[in-house]
């Protein structure tokens, strides 16, 4: 059953040059349950697409298309509907652990908060469970206690308290906005593990966003790569690995160090994409990686390529797609 | 439960903590001891004083301080020691109320234009710059002679000059907050603007509104006592540390102790006041509290 469902998504900024788009056409499902990885790099319109979902672009962004929850239109929805979905069935995990906490509240009162608020819970219940779900992200009393403040723990156990937040009111849907890249490597690991963990266990369906392929990789079971706003190709998450097809999903994989080297020869240099991200201000008419691309042609630049099906749950937006697998 | 340990209880050292630092700065133990010293006297002022505070007696007017009388008494015979007293407990008075307006109103209305931005922070700041575009007191007499002179009026006059000052500094040190994470996290968590106000924007400026709220109490002092100088504040023949000086002033070389005692009163209460608030700046500072 499709949980989230968002079709033709256009977001422009408003700015002193003129309206920016930021976002073009972006469409995906998310089954109930299901995992989508969402990869591209900075800039290429990944955290503008969770702040739609949630419904806090910021005042300047126009937003146009359908963001389709539960059989309800987001995009459509006033404030105060929206504001009873989000922590509800609509939670966010931040990816600076460091700030997303207030400083002068306790860990204990930040759980429970959102518990009293949607749920309406009494404070002496609403701390109980705030305790249970602090065991059940890593953080167990009594060495964590309920009324620590958000400066005496460190920066994983922080995302730690985050992810207990995100999950308190059982939501259906967890977006996690490049969650660990503000993390050690061995936090990453775990916080991934985690995230991946009380998933599966709640059931909810996880939206994760990153720049890092590797993430994606051991995380999701489908995928969509963006780029300047756009979808560039799309499909499960191995079908897409084994045969990357779009040019700029290959470089991004090219580029990729770390947790890949496993599935990569050793003593391979790391390639970068040459160019430049085009400026939202000033987008080509045509293919928007055109400019960057080793495979382009004339007929790349005249209009947008469309969205082709290379195998079933496989699709890419590119007139020379790579057909053959990804070289390993 | 051994090793149970419950939500909040934590707090404890925190407390304790700012005690241990308070202590060690001179600044605070005397803006403290000052302070502690002004409320006490105010109360006991209020069941006792050496003598009564109206009640004249002419045959012993104008005395330098003695064994009875210890700060000497005025030109009516009456006690200075119990007149400034009882002085105590009316500037402690207009000036709670005076920065209890100030704050009530001008705190809210900062955290407003925080929170909602566009025209109604465009309302509330231009109306702020009119109240401050007047020098405090110039405002405070203006405010007194439209209303008559009294207590009451100068409250009001004191306590709308105090409301920019609040209203301002809620409204910075709020617009900053709004652009963090955890508010934008409070944001996904469901809530409205006004919950995160009180839930996440006023906790955190809690130490910087405790601090202007003790120097706002000291000018609130200063200005009381300047407005019943002139004449404009507390009545005759309530006391008042401020109409006590009016009053020495044409007494100036007969007696000087009557200007000098209200004026050290007014002095040491503001420095006590300053010295306090600057000393709790420091110690409610997060970025120290953070150093823990």
């Amino acid at each position: 059953m499709t949980l989230l469902s968002v079709r033709d998504l256009s977001v422009t900024l408003e700015t002193p040059e003129g309206p920016a788009p930021i976002l073009e056409d972006v469409g995906f499902d998310l089954a109930a349950g299901g995992s989508l990885g969402l990869v591209g790099e900075s800039g290429c319109g990944k955290s503008m697409t969770a702040l739609a979902v949630m419904g806090l672009l910021p005042e300047r962004a126009v937003a146009t298309g359908e963001i389709v929850f539960e059989g309800r239109n987001l995009l459509a929805l006033p404030e105060g509907a929206l504001c009873k979905l989000r922590g509800r069935r609509l939670a966010m995990v931040f990816q600076e652990p460091m700030t997303a906490l207030n400083p002068v509240k306790t860990i204990g009162a930040q759980v429970a908060e959102g518990l009293r608020w949607h749920l309406g819970l009494g404070r002496g219940e609403a701390e109980a469970r705030a305790v249970r779900l602090l065991d059940r992200v890593g953080l167990p009393r009594p060495r964590f206690a309920p009324g620590l403040y958000p400066h005496q723990l460190s920066g994983g156990q922080r995302q730690r308290v985050v992810i207990a937040m995100a999950l308190a009111c059982d939501p259906a849907l967890l977006i996690a906005d490049e969650p660990t890249t503000a993390l050690d490597v061995t936090s990453q690991a775990a916080i991934l593990d985690l995230l991946a963990e009380v998933a599966a266990e709640a059931g909810l369906a996880l939206l994760l966003i990153t720049h890092d392929l590797a993430v994606v990789w051991q995380n999701t079971r489908s995928m969509i790569v963006m780029y300047a706003g756009r979808v560039v190709e799309r499909g499960g998450t191995h079908e897409v690995f084994a045969r990357m097809a779009h040019p700029y999903s290959r470089g991004l994989f090219a580029a990729s160090p770390g947790a890949l080297d496993a599935v990569l020869p050793p003593g391979r240099r790391l390639a970068a994409i040459p160019g430049l991200v085009p400026d939202p201000l000033h987008r080509p008419a045509g293919c928007v990686f055109a400019g960057r691309c080793p495979r382009a042609a004339a007929d790349c630049l005249p209009a947008q390529p469309a969205e082709r099906r290379l195998a079933p749950g496989h699709a890419v937006a590119c007139l020379h797609p790579h057909l053959e697998a990804t070289p390993a | 439960m051994p090793g149970d340990i419950g939500p909040g209880e934590a707090l404890a050292p925190a407390w304790r903590e700012y005690w241990m630092r308070g202590r060690s700065s001179a600044g605070v133990v005397i803006g403290l001891a000052v302070t502690t010293l002004l409320v006490a006297v105010a109360l006991v002022s209020l069941v006792w004083t050496p003598y009564q505070v109206d009640v004249m007696d002419i045959p012993v007017k104008l005395q330098a301080p003695s064994a009875a009388h210890w700060l000497g008494t005025d030109q009516f015979g009456r006690d200075v020691l119990s007149r400034l007293m009882a002085g105590a407990v009316n500037s402690i008075a207009v000036s709670l109320v005076a920065v209890g307006i100030g704050a009530g109103l001008g705190v809210p209305l900062g955290a407003l234009a925080a929170a909602r931005r566009g025209i109604i922070e465009e309302v509330v700041m231009r109306f702020n710059d009119f109240t401050f575009a007047f020098p405090a007191l110039l405002s405070a007499v203006m405010i007194t002679a439209i209303l008559g002179p009294g207590a009451v009026n100068s409250i009001i006059a004191i306590g709308i000059f105090n409301i920019p000052v609040f209203a301002r500094l809620t409204r910075g040190a709020s617009l900053s907050l709004w652009q963090r994470d955890f508010v934008l996290a409070a944001r996904v968590a469901g809530k409205g603007r006004t919950r995160i106000t009180a839930e996440h924007i006023l906790p955190n400026i809690a130490s910087l509104l405790i601090v202007q709220m003790t120097i706002q109490f000291a000018l609130a002092i200063l200005a009381e006592a300047g407005l019943s100088y002139l004449g404009l504040g507390t009545q005759p023949p309530a006391p008042s540390w401020g109409k006590m000086l009016n009053e020495a002033q044409t007494l100036m070389y007969m007696a000087p102790q009557l200007a000098i005692f209200p004026g050290l009163a007014i002095m040491g209460t503001v420095l006590g006041l300053n010295l306090l608030g600057d000393g709790l700046r420091d110690l409610l500072d997060p970025r120290l509290r953070r150093l823990r």
